[in-house]
């Protein structure tokens, strides 16, 4: 069954705005309105380049960000990931911001947009799925105890150790540590398009390498 | 990864970005470019008939200003949409003028001068109001897309409806500029047919085109 926050997610977020004002980093008693023009300040500088005022409003709107996100996932992974994705688009987008506009709904915008697609993803991901009832845990205790089971992890281990370098790695790291793409590109220092192409030659060339596997057995 | 150190990241790619103009400076740099088609058109093809005497005519004046003004402050709307943290009552921005503009078409189809029936259409004068409205609408939709992408339009729709709306309403009135159409029915197909046609059009290959720009930020 579908989450019930998940069924209408503009309707969860909607309420977001409406958590508390953000809370610096600093601890001093800045108010609200202070702090947004503090911040705008920031990205005005930030926009000229300034690495030092970036790095403080990109600290400073984190708890905020991470409490907009809390209004709307529970889980802490799924808040840090959006937290994270908002600062990535933040980043992307910022030379649209104006400083001489408000930057609070300039922010609250994307964070809003970030919250919104990561809960239509939960919620397209959760519908693909098949809940498991006590059959399929019986089947599937029995099969994964079979003797042959550890048989086949050894030869997918296998060949995955056979895979050129590039292969193994986008392998190892997207499908084994089932680390995101943008991750695995932090990881790798590759790009994202370069990890796709990789994996696909990957499983392609494991398909391959099983199947011979398989022939040589029989 | 922690997000302090996505933070250490995101800071060491902090290269200085070139700000986007206000919606009113990026609005009034579009309308260059349909000044100069009109210029171009102007000199290739010379104004309509009895230019003139039009001008003199309050409802023909009051049909060009209204769209002229109905391009701007659409573009201004769509540029102001592009922007996060905007409004989406922005869309409303352009509506009073289009109003206006569509009541002064109405109006000038009901009064006698303007013929509606059989043998009001005329083939010849279809064809170069089509190129017209052509050589207008393409150019402008290309510029004005290549412009929003700039931006990061939260509501794809919202953007290229009133994206759409600017090209349309200087596309039509080009096609009244250039074209002699108070004595047919055309007045009515050119004017909203081809805004309905471009609004059309660009809603649909706009709008894919706006969201996988917006996709292509979410990382």
């Amino acid at each position: 069954m579908i989450d019930a926050r998940l069924r209408k997610p503009e309707l969860r977020v909607v309420r977001v705005p409406d958590v508390d004002p953000p809370s610096p980093t600093t601890g001093d008693a800045a108010s609200p309105a202070l702090k947004e023009v503090d911040w705008a300040i920031l990205m005005a500088h930030a926009q000229a380049g300034d690495a030092a005022a970036y790095r403080r409003l990109l600290t400073e709107v984190t708890p905020y960000l991470r409490s907009l996100a809390a209004a709307a996932h529970q889980d802490p992974l799924d808040i840090e990931d959006t937290v994270q994705e908002t600062l990535l688009s933040v980043h992307s987008v910022r030379h649209t911001y104006d400083p001489a506009r408000p930057f609070g709904p300039w922010l609250v915008a994307i964070a809003q947009r970030r919250i919104v697609d990561r809960l239509r993803t939960q919620r397209k991901r959760k519908s693909n799925e098949t809940p498991i009832t006590d059959e399929h845990e019986a089947l599937a205790t029995h099969a994964a105890s079979g003797p042959e089971d550890g048989l086949d992890a050894q030869a997918v281990r296998d060949a995955i150790g056979r895979l050129p370098m590039g292969q193994r790695d986008a392998i190892r790291l997207l499908k084994l540590q089932e680390m995101s793409l943008r991750e695995a590109s932090t990881a790798t220092g590759l790009t994202v398009a370069a990890l796709k192409v990789a994996t696909h030659r990957g499983l392609r060339t494991l398909r391959r390498l099983m199947g011979q596997s398989g022939g040589e057995q029989r | 990864m922690k997000t302090s150190d996505f933070i250490e990241l995101l800071v060491a790619d902090a290269r200085p970005v070139r700000r986007l103009p206000r919606p009113l400076v990026r609005a009034l740099l579009w309308m260059l470019l349909p000044a100069f088609v009109f210029g171009v058109l102007a000199l290739s093809h010379g104004v309509r008939p009895r230019f003139e005497q039009q001008l003199a005519d309050p409802g023909y004046l009051l049909g060009l200003a209204s769209s002229l003004l109905t391009g701007l402050l659409a573009a201004v709307a769509s540029f102001r949409l592009d922007i996060p943290g905007a409004s989406r009552r922005w869309a409303l921005l352009p509506v009073p003028t289009l109003l206006v503009w569509i009541a002064s078409i109405g109006h000038g189809c009901l009064t006698p001068w303007v013929p509606i029936g059989p043998g009001a259409m005329r083939i010849d004068e279809a064809a170069r109001c089509f190129a017209t409205a052509l050589l207008t609408s393409v150019p402008l939709s290309v510029a004005m897309f290549a412009m929003l992408r700039r931006g990061w339009p939260l509501s794809p729709t919202a953007v290229t409806f009133t994206g759409s709306l600017a090209v349309a309403a200087m596309s039509a009135a080009a096609v009244s500029v250039f074209h002699d159409l108070d004595a047919s029915a055309m007045v009515l197909v050119w004017n909203l047919g081809t805004a309905a046609c471009v609004v059309a059009i660009m809603s649909y290959f706009g709008r894919s085109l706006l969201a996988e720009k917006r996709s292509t930020y979410s990382g």
